[in-house]
């Protein structure tokens, strides 16, 4: 049974709030690296909601982008790899392996998107906060990369699902934390291999267009423009 | 026409004692020297074991810059090291009789800066103690390096250019070697009688050492040139604005050769001074490698240019982006390097008075040392600081755990160099003898001129 | 080689070459007389090295066994371990020419090291190889291989009357 993961972003929804940041940072064993590292250029998440002003006054209206990883068709992260510690699997996905991992750093340099994060150091959940990790996955070592996986862990669970109970999987049954979380369903996420599935019909869509897209990465992620213009 | 040939006027004895100084005599100077080097790099390895027992975090490094000074180091050391390959090979093979003093400086250089060199890409991994997953052979794990990626073409050629140098190293030292071995006692004569692999000096001996020597010329020069192409192509494979040019490898191919010949001319100064060569090594070597010197930053302004010109006159967003921080954020590196590399060493060299002056073709060489460096902060730092998008956009700067690392390098650097000036002959004797032997001085009207006589292969000789 | 080594010195070349010339006539043949010196002699100048040199065919065979040995390397780890990268093809010919490339390289300079040094006759530390340190205070010392006895003095004989100083005859190889 093949998939092919995808996600569709709708600009006229997204309000900016930031609740799949938190979602996907609960679902996926983020650490919080605070005030300080934050301020260096050490945020560790997953997925980040970009701000960009309209214009250079106080009266600019703000453009909100959240940016997961796009799952790149012709991912530049995967061919710099020395030691193929990413690589593409079937299902269309950008699979990152922790534990291959030696830390070159070269694949968050070649991601134009800059959806890879780095560990810089071995992050702590001080009790009772340990108790809230997932154990899906891992926690991972310093000196290791990460990113967005799609919520991999949720996809394998509906797969092992669905092939229990000998059936194709739903439209919608797969949610990662963030499509899950977010209040105006600004995300969207499905697999294109299904024609019918609400992620097919929104890459039809003609106000779609692809971040950075004169890059050929083919990304897996589409954006829908907005609609409303500067004064509405 | 024949004349006396100077060698047979010099005191041989005299000749290897004078020129082997830096083995005969150590002064409490290159103890207390090597001391304080030695704690310069006991102190740069427990800074580096703590990195790695804490985290990449204590760098300066973030998102987007995640690659900083540990990569500038190792650029700017495998450039450092396209010294001796130049001077060696491409003298040698063009017969150019003034390099004799020159190569078995700059051959150690070379094998030096690239064992430095090659362990700062083993230093600056997030997780250095799983360094051999990129060695193919045979495991359990199930995997193999991907050879796609530039960082394994790194780890190819800068093992075949390691090997290949330290061997260019050792074969041109065997004749030095023999003659140390048949002029010393004890461990020493130990020592050098191994490693002289029982080198006598007969006639086939030197028929086959010669083309052997040869045949090293011709093989490193390639070397040379594909290493520094490949570590160019690190940056040049990336889609990174303003690394992602097909200029990249022969840029930084000159700009090794540039950084490496301001390097030899640094070594070769302090070696002058220090060991008391002023008779093997004259001002007409200086000259020469000046003007060496004058031509690749010439060369290196014309690259830097044409690149600049391409970028402004296109104005494409992502690129055009990256070099109005030259501009801007990174103003004092810009002009550093511009300034260095160009606009005080061109106009000096094109000079004699400079050239000839050693104390002035030192600091020359140090301005280009530190344009080099330069260059290539803002090569790395710049590109990644600036890249595609805006909103991640964050600036670097060192912390002291960078700079202690780097410090140690060079402090690594300078004590193999002062190891290998104690154990082995730090100038080329054999080569300056047989320099020696075929020059005679002739008479032409009032005026002597020297002249150099050149073997033809099936022996016959042939007045230049 | 069966035989012992008659060695003398000379100051210059001029005085060895007439060394070697009255060595030739003697007769002796010219893969049996040879110079020790602490620069390169002209061939011809002294004596001939009629053999030829053999090991730049070993190091071009090097090359090409070491380009056969890079692109094994490149193509069997893209084979047996076909991992979809950047959507490109499994076996990648650019990346394979550079790691070849390389790997020919360091096998033609490894051969060149290796087979050079056997061919310079070096390496064998319990051979008894004859040598005078004093070659190194500007003489040269010309050497034949002889037969023991009668052409062991005539050759001994020759090389003091070109001006040879500490003839002897030294058992020994050249």
């Amino acid at each position: 049974m093949k998939h092919r993961w995808a996600m569709a972003i709708d600009l006229d929804r997204c309000t900016g709030c930031g609740a799949c940041v938190v979602a996907c940072s609960a679902e996926n064993n983020i650490p919080v690296v605070g005030e300080e590292e934050a301020a260096k250029g050490r945020l560790m998440h997953w997925i980040r909601v970009n701000r960009y002003w309209e214009e250079d006054s106080p009266s600019a209206r703000a453009v909100y982008l959240p940016v997961p990883c796009m799952h790149c068709e012709r991912a530049p992260c995967e061919i710099v790899c020395p030691v193929y510690a990413t690589y593409h699997n079937e299902d269309g996905l950008n699979a990152m392996v922790y534990n291959r991992c030696i830390g070159t750093r070269y694949c968050a340099n070649n991601c134009p998107y800059s959806v890879r994060v780095f560990n810089w150091y071995d992050y702590k959940w001080e009790k009772p906060l340990d108790e809230q990790l997932s154990p899906d996955l891992s926690v991972r070592s310093r000196g290791v990369m990460e990113k967005c996986s799609f919520c991999v862990q949720r996809i394998r669970r509906v797969k092992d699902k669905a092939a229990e109970e000998g059936r194709k999987i739903r439209d919608g049954e797969v949610q990662p934390a963030c499509v899950q979380t977010c209040p105006p369903g600004a995300l969207v996420f499905g697999d294109l291999e299904d024609p019918d599935s609400e992620i097919s019909r929104m890459f039809r869509d003609p106000r779609r267009f692809r971040l950075f897209e004169h890059l050929g990465t083919e990304p897996h992620v589409v954006y829908l423009k907005r609609r409303k213009g500067a004064g509405v | 026409m024949s004349g006396e040939h100077l060698l047979a006027r010099t005191d041989e004895a005299q000749l290897f004692r004078d020129l082997s100084r830096s083995n005969q005599v150590t002064t409490w100077r290159w103890f207390a020297g090597m001391g304080i080097l030695a704690l310069v790099l006991l102190w740069g390895i427990g800074v580096f074991v703590y990195m790695m027992t804490t985290g990449m975090g204590v760098t300066g490094l973030n998102r987007p810059v995640f690659w900083g000074v540990l990569i500038v180091n190792f650029v700017f050391w495998i450039g450092l090291s396209h010294s001796g390959t130049l001077i060696s090979a491409i003298l040698r093979l063009t017969h150019a009789t003034w390099r004799a003093p020159i190569l078995r400086a700059a051959e150690a250089m070379t094998a030096f800066s690239l064992l430095v060199g090659a362990l700062f890409p083993l230093i600056h991994l997030g997780r250095n103690w799983r360094f051999y997953y990129t060695i193919p052979y045979p495991n359990e794990r199930g995997l193999w390096p991907n050879m796609r990626s530039p960082l394994m073409w790194d780890a190819v050629a800068i093992n075949t250019y390691l090997l290949g140098s330290l061997t260019f190293l050792y074969v041109g030292m065997i004749p030095d070697l023999a003659l140390l071995r048949d002029n010393s006692t004890g461990w020493r004569r130990k020592l050098y009688s191994i490693l002289s692999l029982g080198f006598r000096g007969t006639h086939a001996e030197w028929r086959r050492y010669h083309v052997a020597s040869t045949f090293f010329a011709i093989l490193i020069i390639p070397v040379a040139v594909s290493v520094h192409s490949i570590v160019s192509w690190d940056f040049a494979m990336a889609k990174v604005p303003g690394w992602h040019s097909t200029i990249f490898a022969p840029y930084f191919v000159v700009g090794a050769i540039f950084s490496g010949i301001a390097g030899v001319i640094l070594v070769m100064a302090v070696l002058r001074r220090v060991f008391r060569l002023e008779k093997a090594l004259t001002p007409l070597h200086f000259d020469n490698l000046g003007k060496l010197l004058c031509t690749m930053s010439l060369l290196w302004g014309y690259f830097y240019f044409t690149e600049f010109l391409t970028v402004w006159y296109n104005r494409n967003p992502e690129e055009w982006e990256v070099f109005r921080s030259y501009g801007k954020s990174f103003l004092p590196v810009f002009l550093l390097m511009i300034t260095c590399n160009f606009i005080v060493p061109f106009p000096l060299l094109c000079l004699r008075r400079v050239r000839r002056s050693v104390p002035a073709i030192f600091g020359v060489s140090l301005l280009v040392i530190v344009g080099m460096y330069s260059e290539r902060v803002l090569i790395v730092v710049a590109s990644l600081a600036r890249r595609n998008d805006p909103f991640i956009w964050h600036n670097y700067f060192p912390t002291w755990v960078e700079l202690s690392i780097t410090a140690a390098s060079f402090a690594m650097f300078t004590m193999l160099y002062m190891v290998f000036s104690k154990i082995f002959p730090i100038m080329a004797i054999s080569e300056i003898k047989e320099r020696l032997f075929h020059t005679t001085e002739r008479a032409i009207g009032n005026a002597t001129a020297e002249a150099i006589a050149r073997v033809e292969e099936h022996g016959e000789g042939e007045v230049k | 080689m069966s035989g012992v080594v008659v060695i003398g010195l000379f100051d210059g070349v001029e005085k060895a070459a007439r060394a070697g010339k009255a060595l030739r006539s003697l007769p002796l043949p010219a893969g049996n007389i040879t110079t020790i010196s602490g620069v390169p002699l002209p061939d011809g100048a002294v004596c001939e090295d009629p053999r030829p040199i053999r090991f730049p065919r070993v190091v071009i065979a090097a090359w090409f066994v070491g380009a056969l040995a890079g692109l094994g390397l490149a193509l069997a780890t893209y084979l047996l371990y076909p991992l979809i990268t950047a959507g490109k093809a499994i076996v990648s010919i650019p990346p394979t020419l550079i790691v070849t490339y390389e790997i020919a390289m360091l096998f033609a300079l490894m051969a060149t090291l290796i087979a050079g040094a056997l061919e310079m006759g070096l390496g064998r530390f319990k051979a008894r190889k004859v040598h005078d340190p004093r070659i190194h205070e500007g003489k040269i010392a010309v050497c034949a291989l002889v037969e023991p006895g009668d052409q062991a003095r005539r050759a001994a004989g020759a090389l003091t009357e070109a001006g040879g100083t500490e003839v002897r005859v030294e058992e020994g190889e050249l």
